[in-house]
């Protein structure tokens, strides 16, 4: 049973983080706690849906319907609230109180066109393959999303370190101001953040729909309610923080759940959080003086 | 879906105007969860009351008063619920009300009608405490406290099931009214719980708690959840090689089952008064009304709002109106308790109930419970 | 006046939760105009709201007395997880506020015995009268206005726009921003109190993150220079879904799309929209 549990931490806390990457991408640049993130997930989830059931397109081509949509969803994003906002020197909360009003225009629209009720993919187009060892099982759809995250987590931080855009988006975080003095197009590292942002929430979207089976309008909201857990605790805008803080997560609730009782999961998982950061006030991965972006 | 009924209800405005001339109208508000996450229940809800209401006023209305329905939004929140109720009562003036949705939201805007004497009549709301507000208030949404012993019952007979664990919702008075129901008739019939378990509404992974589960080796999961989280547990559960057999609430007795954990979705066991599979004509008939009507198959929130509009109309014929709303709204009240109707879920009367006080309250349904479980995509009836 | 009795009789409740959410409103404003990003309001109404309910309904306490208590407990329990909490700042101090939140849910949501879980508090008497909202209201305006050209408002102010340098200049920043807090939390407390005896019915869902979120919302959208804007905020958040009530199922795209509106337009918030008009009154050219 323990072994069964170990697994279920690894995949949920793969969930968690695989949400969590593109949230703390849009925090480390653009500053901006965006809390439409859950919805621009749920397009994507619904984006790829509807690619499979009224265009019969294969998952795979799917996903890249969800990236497309999620990745325009990221750019008007950008260029109908962030920017206007940047340009009038908004105080740092009015981009996420927008947010707030972006992602209840994304649910009810959503809403409007496909209806409240719970969806999903349809079976053949499911991996629906167990592994099973010895009574421990785990799906190939979880360990695909666990292994994505590392994967994701590893070419974010490889581009970031090794190649001139992401070295211009690391002198962005520390500075704007610097890095358009240094003749860093600003305004265009901004815009391309949001939408790869907004895309890899999209494929995140994606993945946890298939796993979940639960596709619904509001399906991003408990997803963002832990995302700003997972990310804060893995120190904000930090890449490789936003991983070990999903899965610190995943453990918590799966751990609380095996040994202290499901009732007391969230509180568990929420009240361990608050002590940490008490404990370490920049998360649990953060670093007082330096953001990773 | 929206236009068809659009025109459906322009023609039947038509053939009111050159049957009936002079008949007034009956005013009727309906509060349902229209957008939101509610509104997955709201909708066939909205839909069954006004399939009910086309085909009462296409037969000449009630003693010839067409009904006129009033529909305001109420999202599943409380305040928007009582908000609404009152809007319907002291502005449209309304005779009597339906809804809201959900039990929190019944929670808070029944007192309302109730201190107006309006009467409210819930074909949703199952939480335990619902009638007790008062005097004024109906449901005809099944009690689960009923409908659950008989399940375990039969369920445990066909599958020998000597204990089992539970897992349900424990942040939605839903299927924590249906846990709390669940808990007193496993007692009464004496069946061990080896691990009780809980959810919250939009969980990602139930397989820690399956996890739990599976390890106390029982013989059956209960589960009281609505289909949107107990599907994918289902899912899940089979996925971890859990093969046994669920028994749930009336929360699990919809047809989008097979949908949502399709492949998975056998060896379910459901009581409920109303079956997709019920053969009475009376069912028979509305099935095909409403498919007919909105495309899509009906579910047990459809039907029960479709037979209580056919209630509340057999109990308006009874009374003579007076055009006097406060006389006709007490009469209404009067007249309702008594009414026994035959519809899409079966026999159906009312039965009073005993409020909080000691004093008699609001009425609760009392019907017969069909016991089904699923088998290749569909609801076999076990009794 | 019939009308205005029918008026009355349909819109009670509304106007009520305005009261309640202006006081929301002003609580997050006392934080917010020290720079102080916490999202415990949520929590602290919750706490104040199942204080005074159990109050009157299990013990028959004065509804006086209920508001009373359902101010305070809030804001003792505010006064325990200040000291440690505050030291935190920005997005961090929002975390940790809103992971005490999220306990504090799930705690209610567990006490079973006592708070009725999931099934929640009902039966709860209707006791808030518009006198009691508007009375709680003028009052904690007229406190909040004073502190603004006060010594206090001033520290405030300070602390917002630097913490360093006010503490250098010898001021208690830890105490200005520990009372702040307290404050605010009492206020949160005493909406709660307040809500729960309109009606007739909580429970712990509605005191969850998005909740909370809506609190936020209502206090950076009217705008944190002055209590005039939480005033506009909380207005305009509760006022805005009714009036758009006509739109039907696009209401709340429409409802979304207007809050897009305001900020971009307004990123100040709504009370900075009114500066102009301020100044004309008081006679002083509008400056761009």
């Amino acid at each position: 049973m323990l072994a069964q549990q170990f697994i279920n931490a690894i995949s949920l806390g793969g969930v968690y983080a695989l949400f969590a990457l593109g949230f703390t991408l849009i925090f480390g640049v653009l500053g901006i706690v965006n809390l439409a993130h859950g919805a621009v997930f749920m397009l994507g989830a619904y984006s790829a849906l509807h690619a499979v059931i009224l265009l019969r397109l294969p998952l795979m081509a799917a996903i890249l319907a969800a990236i497309v949509t999620t990745g325009a969803a990221g750019w008007l994003l950008d260029k109908l609230i962030f920017a206007p906002l940047r340009a009038r020197d908004a105080p740092h909360l009015a981009p996420m109180i927008a947010t707030i009003g972006l992602a209840i225009c994304l649910s009810s629209s959503v809403e409007g066109f496909f209806g409240a009720q719970n969806l999903r993919f349809p079976v053949e187009a499911l991996p629906t393959e167990t592994l099973s060892l010895g009574g421990i099982r785990i799906t190939w759809l979880e360990l695909q999303i666990v292994l994505l995250a590392f994967v994701l987590m590893g070419i974010l931080m490889w581009c970031l370190k090794q190649t001139r855009i992401g070295r211009a988006l690391r002198g962005l975080a520390e500075s704007p101001k610097a890095a358009a003095l240094l003749g860093i197009d600003v305004e265009g590292l901004f815009r391309f953040t949001s939408v790869l942002a907004s895309l890899l929430g999209g494929v995140a979207g994606v993945l946890i729909a298939l796993y979940t089976n639960a596709v619904f309008p509001l399906m991003g909201q408990p997803m963002l309610h832990k995302g700003i857990a997972v990310v804060i605790l893995g120190g904000m805008g930090d890449i490789r923080g936003a991983l070990l803080g999903g899965f610190f997560l995943g453990f918590a609730e799966v751990f609380s759940v095996a040994y202290i009782g499901s009732t007391m999961r969230d509180a568990v998982a929420f009240g361990l959080l608050f002590a940490i950061l008490l404990l370490r006030p920049d998360g649990l991965f953060g670093k007082a003086t330096q953001r990773r972006a | 879906m929206n236009l068809k009924l659009n025109i459906l209800s322009a023609i039947l405005g038509i053939s009111f105007l050159y049957g009936n001339a002079v008949a007034a109208d009956i005013k009727i508000g309906i509060a349902a969860a229209l957008t939101g996450n509610a509104a997955q229940y709201g909708l066939p809800i909205r839909q069954g009351l006004e399939l009910a209401a086309a085909e009462i006023n296409v037969r000449g209305g009630v003693n010839g008063n067409r009904l006129e329905l009033i529909i305001e939004d109420e999202q599943g929140k409380k305040e928007e619920g009582i908000n609404v109720f009152k809007k319907l009562i002291f502005q449209n003036k309304v005779m009597m009300l339906f809804g809201p949705t959900l039990s929190n939201s019944a929670q808070a805007s029944d007192p309302v009608a109730q201190t107006a004497k309006v009467v409210v009549f819930g074909t949703s709301n199952t939480a335990d405490g619902i009638t007790s507000i008062g005097d004024y208030v109906f449901r005809n949404s099944v009690t689960e406290r009923d409908i659950l012993p008989i399940t375990l019952k039969i369920a445990a007979q066909n599958t020998g099931l000597k204990k089992v664990a539970v897992i349900y919702g424990n942040d939605d008075i839903f299927t924590k009214s249906g846990y709390d129901n669940f808990k007193k008739a496993l007692r009464d019939l004496k069946i061990p719980v080896a691990t009780t378990e809980t959810f919250a509404k939009g969980d990602v992974s139930f397989k820690p708690q399956l996890t739990n589960i599976r390890a106390s080796n029982p013989d059956a999961v209960v589960l009281s959840a609505l289909v949107a989280e107990g599907a994918p547990i289902m899912v899940q559960a089979r996925q971890l090689g859990i093969t046994l057999p669920f028994i749930g609430g009336n929360g699990m007795n919809s047809p989008r089952v097979f949908e949502l954990a399709k492949g998975n979705s056998d060896n379910l066991w459901v009581g409920s008064p109303w079956s997709v599979e019920s053969p009475a004509p009376e069912n028979k008939r509305f099935i095909a009304a409403y498919l007919k009507a909105h495309g899509t198959m009906p579910d047990q929130f459809a039907a029960q709002a479709y037979d209580a509009m056919y209630i509340a109309a057999q109990a308006l014929k009874t009374i003579k109106l007076t055009g006097k709303l406060e006389t006709d709204r007490k009469a209404l009240r009067d007249a309702l308790p008594a009414t026994q109707w035959n519809g899409a879920t079966g026999p159906f009367k009312f039965r009073r109930i005993v409020g909080r006080n000691g004093k008699p309250a609001g009425y609760d349904a009392v019907q017969t419970a069909i016991v089904m479980v699923t088998q290749a995509n569909r609801y076999v009836i076990k009794n | 006046m019939e009308w205005l009795d029918n008026f009355w009789a349909t819109y009670s409740t509304l106007l009520l939760s305005v009261g309640t959410n202006v006081l929301l409103a002003l609580s997050i404003y006392l934080t917010l105009a020290c720079g102080l990003l916490t999202v415990a309001n949520a929590a602290f109404m919750a706490i104040g709201a199942y204080t005074a309910a159990l109050l009157t309904l299990q013990t028959g306490t004065p509804f006086l007395l209920a508001l009373i208590l359902g101010a305070l407990l809030p804001a003792l329990v505010a006064m325990l997880i200040g000291r440690p909490t505050l030291r935190l700042s920005g997005v961090y101090l929002a975390m940790a506020t809103l992971a005490f939140g999220e306990v504090v849910r799930i705690l209610i949501l567990n006490a079973e015995d006592l708070t009725g879980g999931a099934l929640g508090l009902n039966g709860i008497a209707q006791l808030t009268t518009g006198f009691d909202v508007a009375f709680a209201l003028i009052g904690a305006l007229y406190v909040l206005l004073r502190f603004a050209g006060s010594r206090i408002g001033r520290a405030m102010a300070a602390i917002r726009q630097d913490e360093i340098a006010t503490e250098l200049m010898g001021l208690n920043v830890r105490a200005y921003k520990l009372f702040a807090f307290v404050l605010g939390a009492a206020l949160a407390g005493l909406a709660g109190a307040l809500n729960a005896h309109f009606t007739f019915f909580i429970s712990p869902n509605e005191y969850g993150f998005e909740r909370a979120v809506e609190i936020l919302a209502m206090g950076v959208l009217g705008g944190t220079g002055s209590p005039w804007g939480a005033v506009l905020g909380g207005v305009v958040i509760t006022l805005l879904p009714e009036l758009l009530r006509g739109f039907g199922h696009y209401r709340p795209l429409i409802n979304g799309v207007v809050l897009i509106v305001i900020i971009i337009y307004s990123p100040q918030g709504i009370w900075d929209l009114t500066r102009f008009i301020r100044r004309r009154h008081s006679g002083k050219p509008a400056v761009n």
